[in-house]
């Protein structure tokens, strides 16, 4: 069943909305931050620009530092977003000589400016500011006091450069993803036009087209390419065997079906009852044998059919051996042999499996063994416990078979090169089917007491597996 | 009258303002003769009955001082001193206003979007038709320099002024002639050789001119000179034909005005179309906004008197002017200047008697 | 003994009804399911032959609400499908036995005498395989209806070999019946198996041996 789980597409977007967007948010940041300190910058160089300015006013008459503020100062300080300006001329001791804000300086800032020039943040009245301060060695005639020059604005002007800088950087952004974005879409498709080729030539396939595929694709998918390969080597190989099989089951019912009718015809003709009555019961006996042959044949479709795996349960071998043995120790057939249970072991003995399975397993090698032994055969069934495996066996007494007969037992219509029996030859390929299905062993071996002995060794679940 | 009926119209008069129902009072400070600006605020009223305008008229340092009274805080300051209405802008004095007139103002007649300038005024001299008969009158600054020099005698105590210590107004307007060129020194100079009076108003100019006490006044406020000479045909107006400057009243909002609804509906009306209208065609203070018609536009003004008007650039370079530091050197140059070449009395002169500068009092 | 066949296959209708009426029964055959259901609706049976397979529905339902009006009539199920959850859906919904096609006659009339004679158990609580009977209410066992005198293990085996007749008698159910759940001498059981097989001598039954597995009571001529 394939079911549907999103589109490659939708993945690949998903994937790339995640990134971009933990990315996105990163640069933003980033973007924000430096924005703020290219801003910082600029207006930061204004403040110095207006100080060096006021600077150059500073002129020392009778022993004082006099300033004529100049105009361009406060002008280049107000920067074209109109701050408000705060300036201050400190003397030595700190005390204003000239100034337009009472903002104090604090000491702490002009020790600190009196190594060198240093911008500080201040919240004036509720208004945030940036100060630059800066200290000058004036040269008077009768004193050499240094004077400090402190400079400030409001921070508009930041704000908006911040503001204009991110909203270019997030600008930017935006573009790149969406330039990102359709590239990433038509490399979808580039990239995905192998795929699409392939399902179109899937697609193109008639439904018993089962030649290897003829594509061109990219490395990373010769692997599934392959495996479509493969897939239709076994698939056609199964479709041959199938065919195979089919034309043998067919081959094999056409017989018997031919023999009744030739029969019936025969008798239908003659006027003897004596023939009619033999007829009959070779009538009876043929199609005893054919819908037994149908039985099998339906087995073995059974257990070749994919679908029917995976129902596998825990169950107790042992007595589902016996409960198998009592089902046909009473069965008709069963009269003329002698089947017995050897001891069984006392406690259940675990396996997994399937339950029909392993009752058609048991059943089509009684079968066996009632069929191709004379009546009379001993026929004994048997459970034996060994330390990773727990082992069925059946065994006889009847005349065995040779050792190459043996090799192909298990091949459909073999019928252990004997043509005299009522076997149509499938069981013991049914048999092998079913033990590779539960991945056991089957070993074919002659008896004791001459006749053939089939040993099935299952895996046993441990005690882990129990639970 | 007796004691009653002044007790009536007293009550009647306290009665007054809460007669209007729910009239929302508004108190506007203001360096504006309220003689020249009466169209300007009737039309206000008109256009808003529901505001009770109060509108009180003081000199410029005076409106300068009662923006920082804390107490009592006006709706909105009008003041012609414009370095010293930058300042307290700067200090944070007012609070911006949004709405489309501010937004739409010419870019060089506002500071924040917090400070406006509404007029645009130019700086004249005025001389009386007496002055005719004895000499050419003044065109430009150097005419009123070589008038001051050749004529001194027949000058002597008949030209006046701004006092720069009393006036802030005129305080700026020496500022700003200082910044264009220094023979403006020797101009002070030759005024202070004529004996020039120093008046703190232009008003006072202007009395002095049609009483006959002064023949000649420089830089007084063209607005009001315009709107005297209307009715004072002795009196002639002169736009210096080398440079004129030009000065604009300025206003704003105060931070802490007690009703800045009615604040921000004034100062838009100042902005808008009409109130520009009836400034331009009802009051001799010119008309900033552009597309506005009347006699007296800042367009009509350029159209005339072309590249010689010099408006004193409305931003934070005004902040230099009331430095207190660079005041006191302006002034205590201006003195300098002012007595250079007169004779070795000062105590005598008239500039003597202006008192010593004291910086604790200088805005 | 009235039998009700349900089976679309008239060849094998047929000779189901051809085997079953010599039995002393009366056969009633319905080829759809709709018949069906109205004749069990009306009439009483003693056992029902069905076959899922029909042209008109599933047998397994006609069974399902057969058993849930409470029916309790034994039902034999016949079908060509031998899958084992078949098998298991049919006798869980109530069937009573199950018989996979193709089978044989004599199969067949084994099965429904057993089924008969457990629902005659059922109706009278008495055991009876041919000439032999048990009542279980008395405890006497008759043989071609002389009572039996035996010792009480012979008699306990005896009703446990009655209740399983036909079938085998799982060896450990005997001696569990027999001796309790003690250890036992492996062939004590079959001591006591030879004595009754002595009393059963010329009586038409016999006792089975099937080794390694346990005893069936059946006829003795095959």
């Amino acid at each position: 069943m394939i079911q549907v789980e999103g589109s490659l597409k939708a993945r690949l977007a998903v994937w790339l909305v995640v990134t971009v967007s933990a990315l996105g948010v990163l640069l933003l940041v980033e973007a924000y931050f430096s924005s703020q300190r290219a801003a910082e910058r600029a207006y930061d160089s204004q403040l110095e620009a207006a100080a060096l300015t006021i600077a150059e006013a500073v002129q020392w008459e009778a022993g004082q530092p006099v300033v004529e503020i100049p105009s361009a100062a406060l002008q280049i300080l107000a920067t074209r977003h109109q701050e408000r300006v705060f300036y201050a001329v400190l003397d030595a001791e700190g005390d204003t000589i000239s100034g337009n804000l009472d903002m104090a300086i604090p000491p702490r800032w002009r020790h600190q400016v009196a190594t060198q020039p240093a911008w500080f943040n201040e919240t004036y009245r509720g208004t945030p500011w940036r100060l630059y301060g800066r200290e000058l060695d004036s040269a008077g005639w009768e004193t050499q006091d240094p004077v400090q020059i402190w400079v400030g604005h409001t921070m508009s002007g930041r704000d908006a450069l911040t503001e204009a800088l991110f909203e270019q950087a997030v600008t930017r952004f935006v573009i790149m993803v969406l330039v990102a974005g359709i590239l990433m879409l038509l490399a979808m498709r580039v990239a995905l036009a192998p795929m699409r080729r392939l399902r179109h030539q899937l697609r193109q396939r008639d439904a018993d087209d089962m030649r290897p595929l003829e594509a061109r694709v990219p490395e990373e998918m010769r692997e599934m390419a392959e495996t479509l390969d493969s897939l239709f080597t076994r698939q056609r190989e199964s479709r041959d065997a199938l065919l195979r099989f089919t034309a043998d089951a067919s081959h094999q019912l056409k017989t018997p079906l031919a023999g009744l009718q030739t029969t019936s015809e025969l008798a239908l003709k003659s006027e003897n009852p004596e023939a009619w009555r033999q007829a009959l019961a070779d009538v009876h006996g043929s199609a005893g044998r054919t819908s037994r042959l149908a039985g099998q044949l339906l087995s073995l479709a059974r257990l070749r059919h994919a679908e029917e795996q995976g129902t596998a349960t825990r169950l107790d071998a042992v007595s589902l051996l016996r409960e198998t043995a009592f089902d046909w120790a009473q069965r008709d057939a069963a009269q003329g042999h002698d089947i017995g249970l050897a001891a069984l072991p006392e406690a259940p003995q675990y396996i997994c499996g399937e339950a029909w399975a392993l009752q058609e397993l048991l059943g089509n090698l009684i079968d066996n063994a009632l069929r191709y032994t004379p009546p009379g055969s001993v026929i004994t069934l048997g459970a034996v416990c060994h330390a990773q495996t727990l082992e069925w066996y059946v065994e006889d007494d009847g005349p065995g078979v040779s050792a190459e007969v043996m090799a192909r037992l298990h091949r459909p219509f073999e019928r252990g090169g004997r043509q005299d029996t009522e076997g149509s030859g499938l069981g013991l390929a049914i048999v092998d089917s079913i033990v590779r299905r539960h991945e056991a062993r089957m070993q074919v071996e002659s008896a004791e007491k001459g006749g053939l002995r089939i040993r099935l060794l299952f895996p046993c679940l441990t005690r882990h597996e129990e639970g | 009258m007796s004691i009653r009926r002044v007790a009536l119209v007293w009550l009647l008069g306290a009665l007054a303002p809460s007669l209007a129902w729910g009239a929302t009072p508004l108190i506007v400070e203001a360096a504006l003769d309220r003689q020249v600006a009466a169209p300007l605020l009737d039309a206000f009223e008109a256009a808003y009955p529901n505001i009770q305008l109060t509108f009180r008229d003081h000199s410029t340092l005076e409106v300068d001082a009662r923006v920082a009274n804390e107490d009592n805080p006006p709706d909105v300051v009008i003041s012609s001193a414009m370095p010293w209405q930058m300042a307290r802008v700067n200090e944070g004095y007012a609070q911006p206003l949004e709405s489309p007139a501010a937004r739409a103002w010419p870019q060089w007649a506002k500071w924040r979007n917090e400070v406006f300038g509404f007029t645009f005024e130019p700086i004249v001299m005025a001389y009386r038709l007496d002055l005719a008969r004895y000499m050419l009158p003044p065109k430009t600054h150097a005419d009123l320099h070589t008038l001051l020099r050749r004529h001194r005698e027949t000058l002597r105590g008949k030209v006046t002024t701004y006092s720069p210590l009393r006036s802030g107004v005129g305080y700026s307007l020496f500022q700003q002639d200082a910044r264009y060129t220094t023979r403006f020194w020797d101009l002070v100079a030759a005024m202070g050789a004529a004996d020039t009076h120093l008046e703190a108003n232009t008003r006072s100019m202007l009395e002095g001119l049609s009483d006959g006490r002064y023949w000649l006044g420089y830089n007084l406020l063209g607005s009001y000179a315009m709107h005297w000479a209307q009715t004072h045909p002795e009196v002639i107006v002169q736009i210096p034909q080398d440079y004129s400057l030009v000065m604009m009243r300025m206003a704003f909002i105060h931070r802490d005005a007690p009703h800045p609804a009615a604040a921000r509906a004034f100062l838009d009306f100042l902005l808008s179309q009409e109130g520009q209208r009836v400034i331009a065609g009802e009051t001799p203070l010119f008309s900033v906004r552009p597309g506005v018609i009347g006699p007296y536009t800042a367009q009509r003004l350029r159209d005339q008197a072309g590249d010689r008007l010099y408006p004193i650039p409305l931003n934070a370079s005004l902040l230099a002017f009331v430095d207190p530091a660079r005041r006191a050197a302006f002034l205590e140059r201006w003195q300098r200047e002012f007595h250079r070449l007169s004779h070795p009395a000062p105590a005598q002169t008239p500039a003597a008697t202006e008192p010593r500068i004291d910086k604790s009092s200088q805005r | 003994m009235r039998l009700l066949v349900i089976e679309d296959d008239s060849l094998i209708a047929r000779s189901l009804e051809q085997a079953l009426t010599p039995l002393g029964n009366t056969v009633d055959v319905f080829t759809h399911h709709a018949q069906a259901r109205e004749a069990l609706q009306s009439g009483h049976f003693d056992l029902v032959l069905l076959d899922l397979g029909l042209p008109d529905g599933n047998g397994l339902t006609l069974l399902a609400e057969l058993r849930q009006r409470g029916d309790t009539t034994p039902v034999l199920i016949l079908t060509a499908r031998d899958g084992i959850d078949a098998r298991v859906e049919g006798l869980d919904l109530g069937a009573d036995d199950y018989l996979a096609k193709p089978f044989s006659l004599a199969e067949l009339e084994a099965r429904v005498r057993a089924l008969l004679r457990r629902s005659q158990q059922r109706a009278d609580n008495r055991l009876t395989f041919g000439p032999l009977a048990f009542d279980a209410t008395s405890g006497v066992a008759t043989l071609n209806e002389t009572v039996l005198d035996l010792p009480r293990r012979e008699l306990r085996l005896l009703e446990s070999l009655l209740l399983h007749a036909g079938s085998i008698t799982p060896r450990e159910t005997l001696e569990n019946r027999l001796f309790g759940f003690g250890d036992v001498g492996s062939n004590a059981l079959e001591v006591y198996i030879s004595r009754l097989r002595k009393r059963l001598d010329g009586s038409g039954l016999r006792i089975r041996t099937f080794r390694g597995m346990g005893y069936r009571l059946e006829d003795a001529a095959p």
